[in-house]
């Protein structure tokens, strides 16, 4: 319920705490995903096209664990409600990791030395056919996601702002914090390395192609995270839908302006593109510019960083060799 | 020279549009049969004479116009573009503009196809020369991004100029295909009635089906000559490596802009042929999705051929309604349940609510893909196929057969 | 290589002369075996001439019959009339048209179980339009020589889309979408509409919730298009007519496929502190329009068209189940579906449906059957099942009696004398919905007229689709 104390002082919160806020949880959504398709595309140089349909078909997986089968839930009764819907989520999101391996190795190991933009395109493929299957799951009715945040809000007296969107920055925050840590890893520097030079981390004895399912499962798993905070209240109270995979074609410029390459990049530009967004919407209310116009920021700002920097702003010129 | 196919005496020989009397002949051939299967009488093919076929094949025309076109810029000089739609839609309010009738607040001069049509490739064209620079600019998986913004930041202003596109969801009319020599009441010729020519009846449907064939082979011939001339040449040799295009002396940005440019004409002339047949659009028609499937259409023709971008329309168009005809039928023998064919049938397809099958026909009940929804996964499903499998296409597949047949029956 | 292809030229070409020659033969097979096919009917020229035959194949056949004059659709040998669905299956409106669909299904299989119409089994041919004004189209064609009249066509720039082919075709149609416009004689020659036009629908909405809740300021919001700008423009007049301070405008605003919209909409609204809001959106967007405005802070009082409810909002899992039941007034067009007015029609579709959810928009496929059964049986009675014969008895009708889970119809007399005034507003039950004895939603009142709406001048559309 809405606690009544928020309701007396609607409207005397401060519209930069409110466009900031949002900034912060838009930005971390962005930076959740930009980060996974940085990671795939650093181990396997694909760009994934097929984000948007991962991000539906995880968020629908939590919702068939959590909430439509309550899996483990149903077998363990008498826990409490947070701590059966944690449980569905790992699974969920375990069983998201699978589906990113099953489809780099049905799909993308066959396009091995392939060149970059068939690969690209075997994953917008990928894209349709994934997310034709997900919607049939996911049926015509929003599914929700039962996440135990509900509608509770946390009043800052000069900024209101949801639970679930405070649990969202901190795992958020976890998850850049994991990948970073998974980078000093034995496994992430041989990542690296692959990234670098797929022969010579070979000869290095690097099995490149366990490289390639891991980057797919740490992807998965980080666009299933997105899924699950893009599908609950306030930004999607009634649940993942059809139209959630779309969510991800405004993630695109994120990575192009971070650079494809550069994590830092993703997560610097998740950040930046989501406040841009974020001013828009707030301040940029115009009638000439009519609506929609906060859509079209990430690839406004996209194109104005591309035209200083055509790699982004961290990302690594290619050199051009004959 | 008779009789020995492979043996070319000059340059020009060997690039000649046509370049075996095979070729010539199945060309003529193939172009005598489309001629007349509008009229229902070619053996085999009579339902090509159906009403929803004559329209069908037209819209077959008209996508292959377009593709003819992205082939130019994705077969040819190796430039991924996710933004034809963009320039589709551009061409179509472009012609709506200039030939449509103003009414309310739109925008409408009624002026004549011979306008309208022609503006409607010359207008995307510049606009494409316009965004050109920053695309040029960009390599690889960044400019399929960019492009990518082209059509969403396209699809924001269409929906918000009313005047031009009658807004989201509300769309407006677009002229109709109408000979004229300004802007009198009767037109000379009138594709939307039916006519009688010579004694002939002829439908207004079947009138229009032989416009969009005009018009399609006339944008193959273009096509075809761009590609086997000096621009042509340098397109490929983009592709191929741009650095060592460059150090052969072709000018990379000039190319990379004029492949653009060519591109987006083909695009706009392909955008105002669209609307003006379906009659209405709004502006959510010129979505990503147009876009894909016209990369589609070149990955499973075969990017690079203009054969194979002809094939890969026709095959991008017809499925869904050959999937469709299918599962109808499918879905009748699984009913009549009579013969193994009903048995393994019943296995795919679901035809009561507690069936369970991969393809569902109820109005959306129970699990099982909608028909719709089968569409979208064969279509994604080729799309991988084709280039894990096929990178060449229909057009590899069609050269596979070809080669197979030229020494049978020895296999060497 | 050489060989071999000429052979096959050679052969192709001696095909296609012995095609040319046989021409004639196939064509009157054709014409015998499958005289109301699609081949048939492509010729399209004159229909008068088939109908000619095809009453001979009656009077010979039939007996006792009566002289019934057909052209497409009709089968009188199998003695089935088809009837067309152009349907949002899988679109954006797939749960509402899916469920109308059924309902549809099921009031034909019971007429079909009792005789049918004067013994004429109905088939139905449902395609998925997906909500795409393209294959709308294209599917049209595919369907029009095969069907006698179109059981229902959904979405409105989809519907005047095919509205020239179907003057062409005299192919009566029932819009699956309540834009006023349909009243206007440019559009309806071919249209049999229902229902209360979005317009009207807010009017009374509003008219309700400003009476239940004493509130004076109003914020709107809409999607853009017939069905958006319409519904907002009823909304327009209501503030108008009631003396609310329209406090936030966003008509058009909401733009499904674009988040930001959502939140700029939410924003706006919150920032208003509008006392009322009014969307007239789909079921998605409202939920993510009213979650991120409840996350600001905002307790207004929250309704909306009949398509932007869905009971998904007050399913069990849902997080907004409770604000929604406390904010939320749901308008339609007819009773809930387990009110004691649609008892009769429960009981009907129970008994070829049992398993299927509980859900209202049943109601609406029953609506649609039965205004196209009064058709047909008008048409029936003139001995006329041509497409223009359904057609002009259609047209001819004074009014349809739908039940008592919906106002009857009237079709005589002027757009101001006829047109649904009539719409039902309610309160979301979520407790009821969880025990499975409401839709989500029980009704609080309805018929219901309310004043501005039963003054309002109806002459033109509310909002009108230019070009």
């Amino acid at each position: 319920m809405i606690p009544t104390v928020v309701l007396a002082q609607a409207g005397a919160t401060n519209d930069f705490a409110e466009m900031v806020a949002e900034g912060l949880s838009l930005g971390s959504i962005y930076a959740l995903l930009g980060m996974g398709l940085v990671i795939i595309f650093k181990a396997t140089r694909v760009l994934n096209f097929a984000h948007g349909a991962l991000t539906a078909a995880g968020a629908y997986l939590i919702a068939a664990f959590a909430s439509i089968y309550d899996i483990p839930g149903r077998w363990i009764p008498g826990v409490a409600p947070w701590f059966s819907w944690t449980l569905s989520v790992i699974l969920a999101l375990i069983a998201a990791a699978f589906l990113g391996v099953l489809l780099e190795r049905a799909f993308i190991r066959p396009m091995v030395g392939e060149e970059m933009f068939a690969v690209a395109l075997v994953t917008l493929g990928v894209d349709i056919m994934l997310r034709g299957i997900t919607n049939d799951f996911i049926g015509t009715d929003p599914r929700p996601l039962g996440d135990p945040f509900g509608t509770q809000i946390l009043d800052l007296g000069w900024v209101t702002v949801a639970y679930s969107e405070v649990a969202q920055f901190f795992t958020a925050v976890v998850l850049v914090a994991g990948v970073a840590l998974f980078f000093r890893s034995r496994t992430g520097i041989a990542m690296r390395a692959t990234a670098f030079d797929q022969e010579a981390a070979r000869a290095q004895g690097i099995n490149v192609g366990r490289i390639f399912s891991i980057a797919w499962a740490i992807g998965a798993v980080l666009a299933t995270v997105a899924g699950l905070f893009i599908s609950i209240f306030p930004r999607r109270s009634a649940g993942v839908d059809t139209s959630t995979a779309f969510f991800v074609f405004r993630a695109f410029p994120v990575v192009i302006v971070g650079g494809l390459d550069s994590v830092v990049g993703a997560i610097l530009g998740g950040f930046m593109i989501g406040f841009a967004e974020s001013a828009a919407v707030s301040y940029l209310q115009f009638d000439f510019l009519g609506a929609g116009f906060g859509g079209i920021v990430p690839y406004i700002v996209m194109l104005i960083v591309l035209i200083v920097r055509p790699y982004g702003i961290f990302g690594t010129e290619e050199i051009r060799r004959v | 020279m008779r009789g020995r196919p492979l043996l070319y005496t000059s340059y020009q020989e060997d690039q000649s549009l046509l370049n075996t009397w095979t070729k010539k002949l199945m060309a003529a051939l193939f172009l005598a049969l489309l001629l007349i299967a509008p009229f229902g009488i070619v053996p085999g093919l009579g339902f090509l004479g159906d009403n929803d076929w004559v329209k069908l094949m037209s819209q077959v025309f008209i996508f292959a116009i377009g593709a003819l076109g992205l082939n130019l810029l994705t077969g040819l000089a190796g430039q991924v573009s996710l933004g034809h739609s963009f320039f589709l839609g551009i061409g179509a309010y472009t012609a709506a503009w200039l030939g449509g009738e103003a009414g309310g607040a739109l925008l409408g001069e009624g002026l004549p196809m011979w306008v309208w049509l022609p503006a409607a490739a010359v207008v995307p064209a510049i606009i494409g020369l316009i965004v050109g620079p920053t695309a040029v600019r960009v390599r690889g998986l960044y400019l399929a991004i960019v492009t990518l913004g082209l059509v969403i930041i396209g699809e924001y202003v269409f929906r918000n100029w009313k005047g031009l596109t009658g807004g989201s969801q509300s769309g407006r009319t677009h002229p109709e295909f109408q000979f004229k020599f300004w802007k009198e009441g009767t037109p000379l010729f009138d594709f939307g009635q039916d006519a009688t020519i010579a004694g002939f009846q002829i439908s207004s449907e079947v009138s229009t089906y032989m416009l969009m064939l005009g018009f399609a082979v006339a944008a193959v011939l273009v096509a075809k000559n761009i590609q086997r001339s000096r621009t042509g040449r340098a397109f490929q040799a983009i592709r191929d490596r741009d650095v060592a295009a460059e150090v052969m002396g072709v000018n990379e940005f000039k190319y990379k802009l004029l492949a653009f440019g060519l591109s987006s004409a083909f695009a706009g002339f392909a955008g105002a042929l669209l609307a003006s047949f379906v009659g209405r659009s709004i502006p959510e028609r010129f979505d990503l999705f147009l876009a894909v499937q016209f990369i589609a259409m070149i990955i499973i023709g075969g990017a690079g051929t203009v054969s194979g971008t002809l094939m890969g329309a026709a095959f991008v168009l017809i499925l869904p309604r050959v999937v469709r005809d299918l599962t109808d039928w499918g879905a009748a023998i699984v009913e009549s349940g009579e013969g193994v064919l009903a048995w393994i049938g019943d296995l795919f397809i679901a035809t009561s609510p507690d069936d369970f099958g991969l393809i569902n026909t109820l109005p959306g009940v129970g699990p099982g893909l909608s028909v719709d929804q089968l569409n979208g996964v064969l279509f994604g499903l080729l799309i991988v196929l084709f280039l894990i499998f096929e990178p060449l296409g229909l057009y590899g597949i069609w050269l596979r057969i070809r080669n197979y047949w030229k020494g049978w029956p020895f296999t060497y | 290589m050489k060989h071999l292809t000429r052979w096959l030229v050679l052969l192709l070409a001696f095909a296609m002369v012995a095609a040319a020659c046989s021409q004639g033969d196939d064509g009157d097979a054709t014409d015998d075996t499958e005289a109301t096919e699609t081949t048939e009917a492509t010729d399209d020229g004159d229909s008068t001439e088939t109908t000619e035959d095809m009453t001979d194949d009656t009077e010979g056949d039939g007996g006792d019959m009566m002289e019934l004059a057909t052209d497409f659709g009709v089968d009188t040998e199998n003695m089935t009339i088809t009837l067309g669905l152009l349907s949002d299956l899988t679109g954006p409106f797939g749960p509402l048209v899916s469920a109308i669909a059924e309902g549809i299904r099921v009031y034909w299989e019971d007429v079909n179980a009792n005789g049918g119409i004067n013994g004429y089994t109905v088939e139905l041919d449902v395609v998925d339009t997906v909500y795409v004004v393209d294959s709308h189209v294209q599917l049209y064609e595919e369907m029009r020589d095969n069907v006698a009249a179109i059981q229902h066509s959904t979405g409105s720039p989809h519907t005047v889309a095919i509205l020239p082919q179907l003057a062409e075709d005299s192919m009566l149609t029932i819009p699956l979408t309540w834009y006023s416009g349909w009243s206007d004689p440019a559009l309806n020659a071919n249209l049999l509409s229902h229902g209360s036009p979005y317009c009207l629908e807010s009017m009374n909405g509003i008219s309700y919730i400003a009476e239940d809740t004493g509130g004076t300021t109003i914020a709107i919001a809409s999607v853009p298009g017939d069905y958006g700008l319409d519904g907002a423009a009823g909304a327009a007049l209501a503030a108008e007519a009631l003396g609310l301070e329209v406090v936030y405008d966003g008509s058009g605003q909401i733009i499904p496929s674009d988040e930001t919209t959502l939140t700029a909409v939410a924003n706006g609204i919150t920032d208003s502190g509008a006392e009322i809001v009014w969307t007239t959106t789909t079921p998605g967007t409202m939920s993510a329009i009213f979650g991120q405005a409840i996350a600001n802070g905002f307790n207004g009082a929250w309704g909306g068209n009949s398509p932007n409810w869905s009971p998904s909002f007050v399913a069990p899992d849902s997080p907004i189940k409770d604000a929604i039941a406390e904010m939320y007034y749901n308008s339609t067009y007819q009773v809930p579906w387990f009110d004691p007015a649609a008892d009769a029609e429960r009981e009907l579709f129970r008994q070829y449906n049992a398993e299927a959810p509980a859900l209202d928009y049943y109601l609406e496929g029953f609506t649609e059957a039965k205004i196209m059964h009064e058709a047909l049986l008008a048409a029936y009675d003139n001995g006329d099942w041509t497409r223009a014969g359904i057609l002009a008895a259609a047209k001819s009708l004074e009014s349809v009696e739908l039940g008592s889970y919906a106002p009857s119809e009237v079709y005589a007399g002027e757009p101001n004398e006829r047109v649904q005034r009539a719409s039902y507003i309610g309160r979301p039950d979520p407790a009821g919905l969880a025990a499975g004895e409401s839709t989500g939603w029980t009704l609080s009142e309805g018929p219901y007229t309310a004043d501005i709406t039963a003054a309002y001048e109806f002459n033109e559309a509310c909002y009108s689709l230019d070009g």
